[in-house]
């Protein structure tokens, strides 16, 4: 292919950001390096007059030498997107149609030459092929909105006994002319609009200073110069360069086409949607002048570059704006003095106590070791401590420092960790095993990036590398298979994102994008970066241009397939296998599904001219046949595949859409990161989607964002709230942190600890701070009721899997190993559809991590229990409290076959009730009971153990029955539920 | 089992710390800690509650509720809009059922609702629906959330967040469906809402509302067991007297042992006459049939549930006649006398004038033809009514084309629909809001314009 013609025809295809799907070109050879100039062999105006365009005369649709069983038709109400010069309004504005046509050029020499074509949409968008001489050059064009045009080709081909033949096989195709030039030399370059009048007369001028200038200023410029508070529509209309730039939407000028012209459709308050200036219409006479001056080519003799000037402009609100909080550098401060330095134990407890006592409040007393060790293992695991880890923790002779220290190091290094941290991250990414459109889809392979989760949280992955892994591990190739593999992986994240509706052809990727944006945004950046699609954010320095600068990361990114209602099988998964391997399957599947396509082709011509009698029983058949070759086709493959994602076979930078419409396109903008956090480029020799770059640019040390979000999250995690309230909005609507020299303390410590996560709990969670009691004193209450200070430890209550997994655990019921995948039906058997969704709850003794979670139906006990969102990020779990809650604990039969199992586990812990008591006690509470309630717990067996006796149960069975009763009471208890 | 009160008076004796707390805590008993607890609406309205019921699939208009003597003359020449997602000409078919006007007012609707038409002088019936998709899932998640791609909201969890419940007995937004709808439980969910927001969905059957079957041998042993978690939550509060959240989880357990009574009788029709059985054309001691549901409905109200809605037909079992459109007398009969039953057992007993009956479905249906004898899904317009509180009986509002094609004047979208209920409750729907995520979300979105001709 000829490097410098598909740039232009890529350019093209962007510019008018039409989908082909496949374009086949008939390879343009540059024959001649000589820069000899192309000739003009014939341009044809399908169906209309003569025609003189760029001083070339182009033949009428009538003339002798083309033949054509197209229908005629012609519409010149329709404005054309992008705007065209009068010439070549005559061509487009009239055509030949139909869904199978052909048009044939006569009587040319027998050679070569390069073809263009003019197609264009009056309605609604078409799609068909397009084939030159019987060769299809477009498989699959999509004409667009009514209005869009565009010049196809260059094509080259050669003339077939004097005849160029054009055809067009599908949806209804409007071909309005035909552009054929020589095969050898520079083709001129094209411009579909006259240019601008750059050297006006004395008259034009005088025209533009007396009739023009004055009204803009007058009527425009309020809202259309740089001296406007907000410029509308980001159009200046204060100098030549802004007119002729135009706004958000475009041109708004088309020299010498004033009807073409958005400016007059917009002062003649000819388009419902756009009625400039919005108080009060101009006059008539005014509305004619500016008619006038664009039939002049719209001389402007103004001279001042506004467009620059409203550049600089924007850049220095962007120096305003980084002055926000979140948006500064980090600032590192020392831990600063405090007057009770004995009870600092590290950085984190000067900062903590320095604000305490600035609001004249002491820290709570530090928590027993008992409430400790219970709220650390919790915290760090999800689970309960054992009775033998609170009893080797109480023995624990050494200083307070070295064995809280024991504890910590021994509990980050259990694989429940991973579960319970990959967990908070399964929150901020919305993670789901089914994709969310309308069947809602199950992913099989989504397991393969959550246990990736787990593990990535177990082995301490530096977060940047886990950050960089799921972006763009697969741009982050390796020389180990294994780390390769589970590279892809990560990408899971991406592929993750949520699916929408049933259909195929008009899928709305722009959805699926926007949910990659908005999770990306939130979960590295805490930035509502999505608020940009349809319009600059309203709060934060995001702007729609930044929006498509990332959106054209993931228009260049393939993103799997899962099934849809409309395409029932999965594609574009990522192979985990050698490609040798691949391809070898690939080549025998396609051998056997022939025989299955075959026999599906021959029913269908058997059905075709079958007797009707015999119609019945072949449409059965075939019935038959398609499903057969449907599930054939469907059967998983033999290798294991990942949910992720590739760069797409097209990398391309995404045209800005308007209030977020795809189908109304304005500038393309280059891929980029967000102007406010510097606004870096792809590199011009990268050729991929730009991931990696991305990911580059977002754990960048000197972004601002990234560490101090992450942070946050640790913080949130291990006091219930994070120094930043809401986790996901570090922008303007969010609010600020709470303590932010320990924020930016804790942020550079992260950094400089090479991003690691454990650092950061041992840090942490060793504090003096972490280590209080969960007691209010009555000064706190008053003066600092939310205790954003920190004077003591916020009370939790668990989250929905805690609670579960310490039912299951305390029961001797929880089997710890690895969740492993999903029982999903089989592939083979998937047609899901909005009418029947897929819909199922698998129970699973397994921790409620590798509870199977589903987007569109909710987990009924997670619903009941404020479980994440699977659909959109979950910063942080609501805490509510309801009777359902409370009818859960009273009647779920799996809270009574837990509180059975601890019942046993119990009464064989000993053969006396006392300590058999006592055990209850310390494993389901974490704390011995006092002799108060050792004697109401007696008095409740006893209760319940008469109250059944006299039910007539047997007196042993009585008991056992009489300790699951107070199994179940002890699991209604606050104590049971919070952790102090 | 110690009340409440009880509970907290035997903690003031031990307390040193905040007596003044506790008192604070005995003075607002009613709303200690209740997210539910009756809120007063931004200004006052006639409705406090609303029996919502959603008729799943699309109820085509132009054989129901809106008369197009145009389509009575379809020729099987002439062509409009048709086709499964109707953007082709398709052969205009003719409605299978005759119109008929209706009580005084003599609004025409046809023969699949007779029962319906008799209740018409106290009906509103709206002509000009409007949706903006012409799929079933999007369609349906917007005529309950506002929302056509996104989870949000259901407009009962909004409800429920804007006026809480009088009955703290029962949940304040109650969902009467065997089986789901489109969208799942989308349509119920609070989203970001806090979860008691949530719908709790009921399905007729043995245990209507998950758990509410006491699952201990007798209550008198459960009432040891909550004794017991009752003494023990007191001790642990009392150390902790400040935390409001502890005191809200003791009340809940309260309520739920009550609940587990309450809602029974709520479920159990025994104290109904055979009259208002038959009414409603339920078989006594069965509970199905969109009867159940009607009868439910009424009972849940009177109990003081702040929204209930009732859902006909599911995903996979609905209106969505594509090729057959005489199927939709199934449909209809199913549900008509149930929902005229309704509308004159509220009539009778007062209840209409404070309850807000609203019936509707995700879309229309085209006037060309799908399939053999069927038609496609259709948002340009469609038919909805509502009745009851503060609504315009018998009138109807807005119209479409000759065709039923399009909406020829006064269109209700769907924002405008749900903006119109929210403000018959008494709430200004631009002023309902949550905050989450960094924005405030409505359940209008930033659209909605109230329809003010139907408004009493």
């Amino acid at each position: 292919m000829n490097g410098g013609d598909s740039f232009q025809l890529k350019t093209a295809l962007r510019f008018l950001s039409f989908s082909v799907a496949t374009i086949i070109l008939c390879l343009v050879s540059k024959s001649a390096k000589a820069e000899s100039t192309a000739t003009f062999i014939r341009g044809v105006n399908l169906n209309g007059p003569v025609v003189e365009v760029d001083s070339r005369t182009w033949q009428a649709g009538d003339s002798g030498d083309i033949r054509s069983n197209g229908s005629r038709f012609e519409n010149e109400t329709v404005i054309l997107k992008p705007a065209a010069k009068a010439s070549l309004q005559k061509i487009l504005h009239s055509s030949c149609w139909g869904s199978k046509f052909d048009v044939e050029l006569l009587n040319l020499q027998e050679e070569s030459y390069r073809v263009f074509l003019y197609v264009w949409e009056d309605n609604q968008s078409e799609s068909f092929q397009i084939l030159l001489n019987d060769q299809v050059v477009v498989q699959k064009y999509e004409s667009g909105p009514a209005g869009q045009w565009n010049r196809l080709g260059p094509w080259m081909t050669t003339s077939n006994n004097g005849t160029i033949k054009i055809s067009a096989r599908g949806g209804a195709a409007n071909f309005s002319g035909v552009e054929i030039w020589s095969a050898a030399g520079t083709l001129p370059e094209f411009h579909s609009v006259d240019a601008f009048n750059t050297s006006p007369s004395v008259d034009q001028i005088a025209f533009f200073e007396s009739k023009i200038r004055p009204v803009l200023i007058e009527r425009c410029y309020e809202c259309h110069s740089v001296e406007s508070s907000d410029v509308g529509g980001a159009l200046l209309l204060d100098s030549r360069t802004g007119v002729i730039k135009g706004g958000e939407s475009g041109a708004i000028i088309v020299p010498r086409a004033p009807e073409s012209s958005r400016l007059i459709a917009a002062i003649a308050y000819a388009d419902k949607e756009l009625q400039m200036p919005p108080d009060e219409p101009l006059a008539d006479y005014q509305i004619n002048d500016f008619r006038q001056w664009i039939m002049q080519g719209a001389a402007d003799p103004r001279d001042d570059d506004t467009v620059a000037k409203l550049q600089a402009k924007q850049q220095v609100d962007l120096e305003k704006a980084r002055d926000f909080w979140s948006l500064r550098a980090l600032q590192l401060t020392e831990p600063p003095n405090v007057i009770d330095s004995n009870w600092a134990f590290n950085a984190i407890d000067h900062f903590v106590l320095h604000q305490l006592e600035a609001a004249n409040l002491a820290p709570a007393k530090a928590a027993t070791r008992e409430s400790w060790i219970r709220r650390a293992t919790y915290d760090l695991t999800g689970l309960p401590p054992t009775l033998e880890q609170i009893d080797t923790f109480l023995a624990d002779s050494k200083t307070d420092d070295v064995a809280f220290a024991t504890v910590v190091d021994r509990l980050l290094s259990s694989e429940a960790y991973g579960e319970r941290w990959g967990r908070h991250w399964m929150d901020v990414v919305r993670y789901s095993d089914t994709a969310g459109d309308n069947s809602d889809f199950p992913i099989p392979q989504m397991v393969r990036y959550r246990d990736w989760v787990i593990d990535a949280f177990n082995r301490d992955l530096p977060y940047d590398e886990f950050v960089r892994q799921q972006l763009a591990g697969d741009l982050m190739p390796t020389d180990s298979v294994d780390e390769s593999q589970n590279r892809l992986i990560a990408t899971g994240y991406l592929a993750g994102a949520r699916r929408f509706g049933s259909r195929v052809d008009d899928y709305p990727q722009h959805l699926t994008i926007e949910d990659t944006i908005d999770n990306l945004g939130r979960a590295f950046l805490g930035s509502t970066i999505n608020c940009a699609r349809c319009h600059d954010h309203k709060f934060d320095p995001i702007t729609a241009d930044d929006y498509y600068a990332l959106y054209g990361i993931f228009q260049s990114t393939r993103y799997p397939w899962p099934g849809i209602e409309l395409e029932q099988k999965q594609r574009d998964l990522v192979p985990l296998a050698a490609k040798e391997i691949v391809e070898q399957e690939e080549a025998k599947r396609r051998q056997e599904q022939v025989v299955f396509d075959r026999e599906v082709e021959r029913l269908e011509a058997l059905k075709k001219n079958a007797a009707n009698d015999k119609k019945e029983a072949v449409t059965e058949e075939l019935k038959k046949a398609r499903e057969a070759a449907n599930r054939n086709a469907a059967r998983p493959t033999s290798y294991q595949q990942a949910y992720a994602v590739i760069d797409a076979t097209q990398i391309q930078d995404a045209a800005l859409q308007l209030k977020g419409d795809p189908a109304k396109i304005s500038h393309t903008v280059p891929r980029r990161f967000l102007s406010v956090l510097g606004g870096q480029t792809i590199a011009p020799d990268d050729s991929t989607s730009g991931r990696l770059s991305l990911a580059n640019w977002i754990v960048d040390p000197n972004n601002p964002l990234t560490a101090r979000v992450m942070v946050n999250r640790i913080w949130l995690h291990h006091f219930g709230r994070g120094l930043v309230a809401r986790p996901n909005d570090f922008g303007r609507q969010g609010s600020p942190p709470t303590h932010p020299a320990l924020l930016d303390w804790l942020a550079t410590r992260f950094i400089q600890s090479g991003w690691s996560i454990k650092s950061m709990h041992r840090d942490i969670m060793l504090s003096q701070t972490y280590r209080m009691a969960s007691d209010r004193s009555p000064a706190s209450l008053l003066s600092d009721p939310t205790n954003a200070l920190l004077s003591s430890f916020p009370r939790q209550r668990l989250d929905a899997e805690s609670i579960r997994d310490t039912l299951l655990m305390i029961s001797g019921n929880l089997d710890l190993s690895r969740g492993g995948p999903h029982p999903f039906p089989p592939s083979t058997e998937w047609n899901f559809t909005q009418h029947n969704p897929f819909k199922a709850i698998y129970e699973t003794n397994h921790r409620s991590v590798y509870l199977m979670t589903q987007r569109i139906q909710r987990h009924p006990y997670l619903a009941i229990f404020d479980g994440a969102d699977p659909a959109v990020s979950t910063a942080m779990r609501g805490v509510s409290t309801t009777p359902l809650q409370a009818l859960y604990f009273m009647n779920d039969p799996f809270v009574h076959t837990q509180a059975a199992g601890f019942a046993d586990r119990v009464l064989q812990s000993s053969d006396d009730q006392t300590t058999q008591l006592e055990n209850a006690f310390r494993i389901s509470l974490g704390r011995r009971p006092n002799s108060a309630e050792v004697d109401r717990s007696i008095d409740l067996l006893q209760a319940v153990k008469a109250s059944l006796v006299e039910q007539g149960v047997d007196a042993n069975e009585a008991r056992k029955q009489a300790w699951q009763s107070l199994a179940r009471s002890m699991f209604r208890l606050n104590e049971f539920v919070y952790l102090d | 089992m110690i009340d409440r009160r009880t509970l907290i008076q035997s903690m003031v004796g031990g307390s040193m710390l905040m007596p003044g707390l506790l008192s604070q805590l005995l003075a607002s008993e009613t709303d200690l800690a209740d997210p539910l607890s009756p809120k007063e609406p931004h200004f006052p309205a006639k409705a406090k509650r609303v029996i919502f019921i959603f008729s799943n699939g699309g109820v085509s208009h132009m054989d129901a509720f809106d008369y197009k003597p145009e389509l009575f003359k379809a020729d099987g020449k002439k062509t409009g809009v048709g086709g499964g997602l109707s953007n082709q000409q398709r052969v205009l078919l003719k409605p299978l059922w005759d119109f008929k006007p209706g009580g005084q007012c003599g609004t025409l609707v046809s023969d699949l609702f007779p029962h319906l038409r008799d209740c018409m002088d106290d009906i509103c019936l709206i002509r000009s629906m409007k949706s903006d998709d012409n799929e079933h899932y999007q369609a349906t998640m917007a005529i309950h959330t506002g929302s056509f791609f996104f989870s949000r909201p259901s407009i009962g969890s909004w409800v429920s967040y804007g006026l809480g419940t009088v009955n703290s007995n029962l949940p304040s937004f109650i969902v009467l469906a065997q089986h789901l709808p489109y969208a799942g439980t989308q349509v119920y969910a609070n989203d970001f809402l806090p979860a008691y927001h949530q719908g709790v969905r009921v399905v007729p059957g043995a245990e209507p509302i998950p758990n509410l079957d006491r699952r201990t041998g007798s209550t008198s042993v459960q009432q040891l067991e909550l004794d017991f978690a009752s003494q023990f939550n007191a001790h642990h509060l009392a150390e902790r007297e400040s935390d409001q959240d502890l005191a809200a989880r003791i009340r809940t357990f309260e309520t739920a042992f009550k609940m587990q009574t309450e809602a029974k009788e709520a479920f159990d029709f025994s104290d109904e006459t055979q009259e208002t059985l038959d009414m409603y054309g339920v078989k006594a001691g069965k509970a199905e049939g969109f009867g159940w549901k009607c009868l439910m409905a009424r009972r849940l109200a009177q109990r003081g549930v702040r929204f209930i809605e009732l859902i006909d037909g599911s995903s996979s079992h609905n209106w969505d006649q594509h090729g057959n459109m005489a199927e939709h007398a199934d449909h209809a009969k199913a549900i008509d006398q149930p929902i005229a039953a309704l509308l004159k057992d509220l009539k009778r007993t007062g209840m209409l004038d404070d309850t807000l009956v609203v019936w509707t479905t995700e879309f229309g249906r085209t006037p060309g033809v799908d399939g053999e004898k069927g038609r496609g899904h259709h948002s340009a317009c469609f038919s909805s009514w509502m009745a009851g509180a503060g609504v315009k009986p018998g009138i109807t509002y807005g119209s479409t084309d000759e065709l039923g094609a399009t909406v020829a004047e006064n269109q209700v979208h769907v924002h405008d629909f749900h903006a119109t209920i929210l403000h018959l409750l008494g709430i200004d729907h631009t002023r309902l809001t949550y905050r989450h995520g960094g924005r405030d979300y409505r359940l209008t979105d930033v659209h909605g314009n109230i329809v003010h001709d139907i408004l009493v």
